[in-house]
């Protein structure tokens, strides 16, 4: 699906917008633009708007039988009727001409960002609806031709069930607009690629549209410019909330971007323990093996029982993203590392054993001050998912990742193509 | 890198051994003390923007790069024109262009901050399709032109060297293309960079010559006008090649590209107002070099590059030809591939089709098709044998400011849209520079296109 062919039973928006309307009394108008439910899949048209005496009127569209004619007229009851449209109300709904034509539209089958280049309406199951879009050069024509250059054999139309469309306004959003939210169906990293191809305003308005943790991983998707521009742009509140969503050195590697001052007020509105990791983090300047880990780990101490470890881990184990290493401290004040063991070990050791029976004791570990740039060629060389970082004094501080350590050594123009574990 | 030994693993909480410091310490920045919440922690991550002169370097970009782009072959030949003709006395249009260029640029920037759109996309929302079809058909036309210019640069550059223009010509043509396609454009870009970075001679052969600076002065800031139709077409032409409809177009984009957020646009002004007063200080000494050498000494038509090369010899003597060669062929390059890529890019994005040069030919037909045609449009009308080559790229600069009037309008309207650009709306001062540049530029045009049809002088321009 995702793409239709066009039918003689269509008819262009654009075409549609220009028939005058006429009521019983011979009182003509003209319309200004075309209100429909967006919740359907395909749109019917609810109320057609049109300018009476200098104001917005609108009148509900009831379907007659059969198609209406774009070359004719609409008929109607009594345009007197028509009752004024409140501007609030009309903000939140879905006008055709306004919201969608010329409008960027994102095609979720597709995967591809596109220009409402002309809007198509079908009857369908007896109403008037919005069925497709045209995004070729051929809306284009035909729309500044007004339908008389014309070619309809072979022409790829986008369905409207796999279309969002953006209104390029992130105030729309945040006052709760009628959206499709289609594009919540994808996959983060691929939400972050179609943003790179929007212009800003709408990559904050589409990041408005999603919910809290896909929009907290869509941003940690973003090329890092992207993501500057965008948290800048959004309300303190709504900018720490996802700050504080994401993995502790994503929220770092974003923070440190950013003027002091900014980070700084966003750091002070931060959820107390996401704020403490993300400050731990930002201690270590970027070049450093401090610089590229993460603190967000799993550590549990060396004398529990596997089974008790197992319980233990429950709660620790639904944020971290770096969750296949178990890290094993003598005690969860000092945290001396001791030892690592992986989930699987875990999952197969015997219930009664304790994890020091169990761990592996062979360590290879990281110093925080470690230039980055080692730290992350032997996490490679190493052949690990990550290696843990331990301070001078023992303690276990973090881990660097290999994806960390991937974007650390990898050419830039590479970097953003690289595959991640942990994401 | 530590392992710890199997045997001390086995005694009881033996804890693993820390990794040793490295060896050489790392330099640790000083940071930036913050107090979060009652606790008061150095943040080494945190970089202090940088302050003073390195904060004025730090923003340059956009502005820069657009106002190096309007001292291309279509620049050089016109400012070489002028200053050999009129000496100079048209130094004051200069000057009073600059003013309107500044501003004009700077509500381009500052549209592409506050929209994160281009020009047309800005247009086809505001105005609709079909205005934006216009003024695409207008950028597209006037660039035509432009890339047109910068293959006949080349051309003329080869010339210098003795190379067959007709053999140079397609292979440039053929090399920015697979260049720009193949994707490998970013380090040869650097190469012509570097190439056209040769016309800072102009400046020291300017100064070499010893021109007579009173004179220069009074050009500069005593406006003259003289009624001859010659006088009209090369500050017709001076005000095209200043100001050109690609600069604005290129401006908004690269500062949208640049990812400048509305918030943080403010400092951004400045890289624009250095960019176009380097620029116009380039293009014034242009024309003081070949005014003091080629002017003064009875020269007042240039026909062929090689005459342009002359304004160099104060400086390097006999080699003032290979110089002016090598910088010709460097700018002319970077503009004829910039230039179709810029313009293909724009048209695209308005109409929403698939752009970017990573794109596959069945996707980016549309994209790549341009570009393709742009190209070789661009190098096939420069192979036309016998061109007036300096008079041809007059008149290309002529055809840039008739058509630049459209593009300013749109440019005040939209600056001027509350709706659109919310609080980085024009200023008062902005609206007087804009809507006055307007007048001037739809004035000088009209008096040309006047003149043209009455043929009140009737002499004919084109020798």
């Amino acid at each position: 699906m995702g793409a239709v062919g066009m039918r003689r039973s269509m008819v262009m928006l654009s075409r549609f917008l220009h028939a005058p309307i006429v009521d019983r009394r011979g009182h003509r108008a003209s319309l200004a633009d075309v209100a429909v439910d967006p919740n359907a899949d395909c749109p019917p048209v609810t109320r057609i708007v049109y300018r009476q005496r200098g104001m917005l009127v609108a009148l509900p569209w009831q379907d007659r039988s059969g198609e209406p004619a774009p070359h004719g007229v609409l008929n109607v009851g009594d345009l007197d009727t028509g009752e004024p449209v409140a501007p609030e109300a009309a903000a939140r709904e879905v006008w055709l001409r306004r919201d969608v034509l010329d409008a960027l539209l994102i095609d979720v089958v597709a995967l591809r960002t596109l220009r409402a280049n002309d809007v198509w309406l079908e009857v369908v199951g007896g109403r008037l609806s919005l069925r497709a879009v045209d995004g070729s050069a051929w809306g284009i024509v035909r729309r500044l031709t007004h339908g008389l250059v014309n070619r309809d054999h072979n022409l790829k139309l986008v369905d409207w069930t796999a279309v969002e469309f953006l209104r390029g306004d992130p105030a729309a959003a945040a006052r709760g607009a009628a959206y499709l939210g289609r594009i919540r169906r994808l996959p983060p990293g691929e939400i972050a690629r179609l943003i790179e191809f929007l212009p800003y305003l709408h990559a904050v308005e589409l990041l408005l549209l999603l919910p809290e943790s896909l929009a907290a991983h869509t941003l940690e998707s973003m090329t890092p410019e992207r993501q500057v521009q965008v948290i800048e742009e959004l309300e303190d509140t709504s900018a720490v909330r996802l700050i504080a969503h994401m993995p502790p050195d994503a929220a770092a590697d974003l923070i440190a971007r950013l003027a002091p001052d900014t980070a700084r007020r966003y750091l002070q509105q931060m959820p107390p323990a996401a704020r403490d990791r993300v400050v731990e983090l930002l201690r270590y300047p970027a070049d450093v093996a401090g610089g590229i880990m993460t603190n967000e780990l799993i550590a549990v101490p060396a004398t529990l029982t596997v089974a008790a470890a197992r319980q233990a881990l429950r709660q620790q184990l639904a944020a971290p993203e770096l969750a296949y290493y178990v890290y094993v401290v003598d005690n969860e004040r000092d945290r001396r590392l001791r030892g690592v063991l992986t989930l699987r070990t875990l999952l197969l050791a015997d219930d009664a054993a304790t994890i020091e029976d169990v761990m592996d004791p062979y360590l290879v570990a990281v110093n925080p001050l470690e230039p980055a740039a080692r730290a992350a060629q032997r996490v490679v060389d190493n052949q690990l998912f990550a290696l843990p970082v331990v301070a001078s004094d023992g303690r276990l501080v973090g881990a660097v990742t290999v994806d960390a350590a991937v974007a650390t050594i990898a050419p830039a123009n590479w970097r953003a193509q690289a595959p991640r574990v942990f994401s | 890198m530590t392992v710890t030994p199997a045997e001390e693993a086995s005694e009881a909480f033996v804890p693993v051994e820390p990794p040793p410091l490295p060896a050489a310490r790392p330099r640790l920045g000083p940071g930036i003390r913050v107090n979060v919440q009652g606790r008061s922690v150095t943040l080494r991550r945190l970089r202090r923007p940088p302050a003073g002169v390195f904060r004025l370097l730090a923003l340059l970009g956009p502005g820069l790069i657009a106002g190096a782009a309007g001292d291309d072959a279509g620049g050089v030949a016109t400012y070489s024109q002028i200053g050999a003709q009129f000496g100079y006395q048209l130094l004051w249009v200069l000057v009073l262009i600059t003013v309107s260029l500044a501003a004009v640029q700077e509500m381009s920037a500052r549209l592409g901050a506050a929209t994160g759109s281009g020009l047309l996309d800005l247009i086809r929302q505001r105005f609709g399709v079909g205005w934006a079809f216009l003024a695409a058909a207008i950028v597209l036309v006037a660039n035509a032109g432009l890339i047109m210019s910068e293959f006949v640069g080349i051309g003329a550059a080869g010339d210098l060297f003795g190379i067959s223009p007709a053999l140079l010509v397609p292979l440039a043509a053929l090399v920015v293309w697979y260049l720009v396609i193949g994707g490998s454009y970013g380090p040869v870009e650097k190469i012509f960079l570097a190439m056209s970075l040769v016309f800072f001679a102009y400046p020291v052969a300017a100064i070499l010559a010893h021109p007579r600076w009173t004179a220069v002065a009074r050009g500069a800031f005593v406006p003259t006008i003289q009624p001859s139709s010659a006088y009209i077409l090369l500050l017709v032409g001076l005000i095209g090649t200043t100001i050109t409809p690609y600069q604005q177009l290129f401006q908004q984009s690269a500062v949208v590209e640049k990812g400048v957020a509305r918030g943080s646009y403010g400092p951004e002004r400045a890289d624009t107002y250095v960019g176009m007063v380097f620029s116009n200080l380039m293009s014034a000494f242009m024309i003081i070099a070949t005014a003091a050498t080629l002017h003064v000494a009875g020269k007042t038509n240039i026909a062929t590059a090689a005459e342009a090369a002359q304004a160099l010899q104060p400086l390097a003597g006999s080699a003032a030809k290979a110089l002016f060669a090598v910088g010709l062929l460097g700018a002319s390059a970077l503009a004829a591939a910039v230039l179709p890529l810029a313009t293909a890019y724009a048209i695209s994005e308005v109409f929403g089709f698939p752009k970017g040069v990573n794109l596959d030919f069945r996707r980016g037909r549309f994209f790549l098709g341009l570009f393709t045609v742009l190209v070789v449009l661009g190098a096939g009308l420069a192979l036309i044998p016998h061109l007036p080559v300096i008079q041809l790229l007059v008149w290309i600069q002529v055809l840039n400011a008739i058509l630049l009037p459209v593009i300013l309008w749109f440019i005040l309207r939209l600056a001027n849209d509350r709706r659109l650009v919310g609080e980085l709306h024009n200023s008062r001062a902005d609206n007087v520079l804009g809507y006055g540049t307007f007048a001037l530029v739809t004035a000088a045009v009209l008096v040309l296109v006047a003149n043209q049809l009455l043929g009140l002088v009737g002499v004919r321009l084109l020798g």
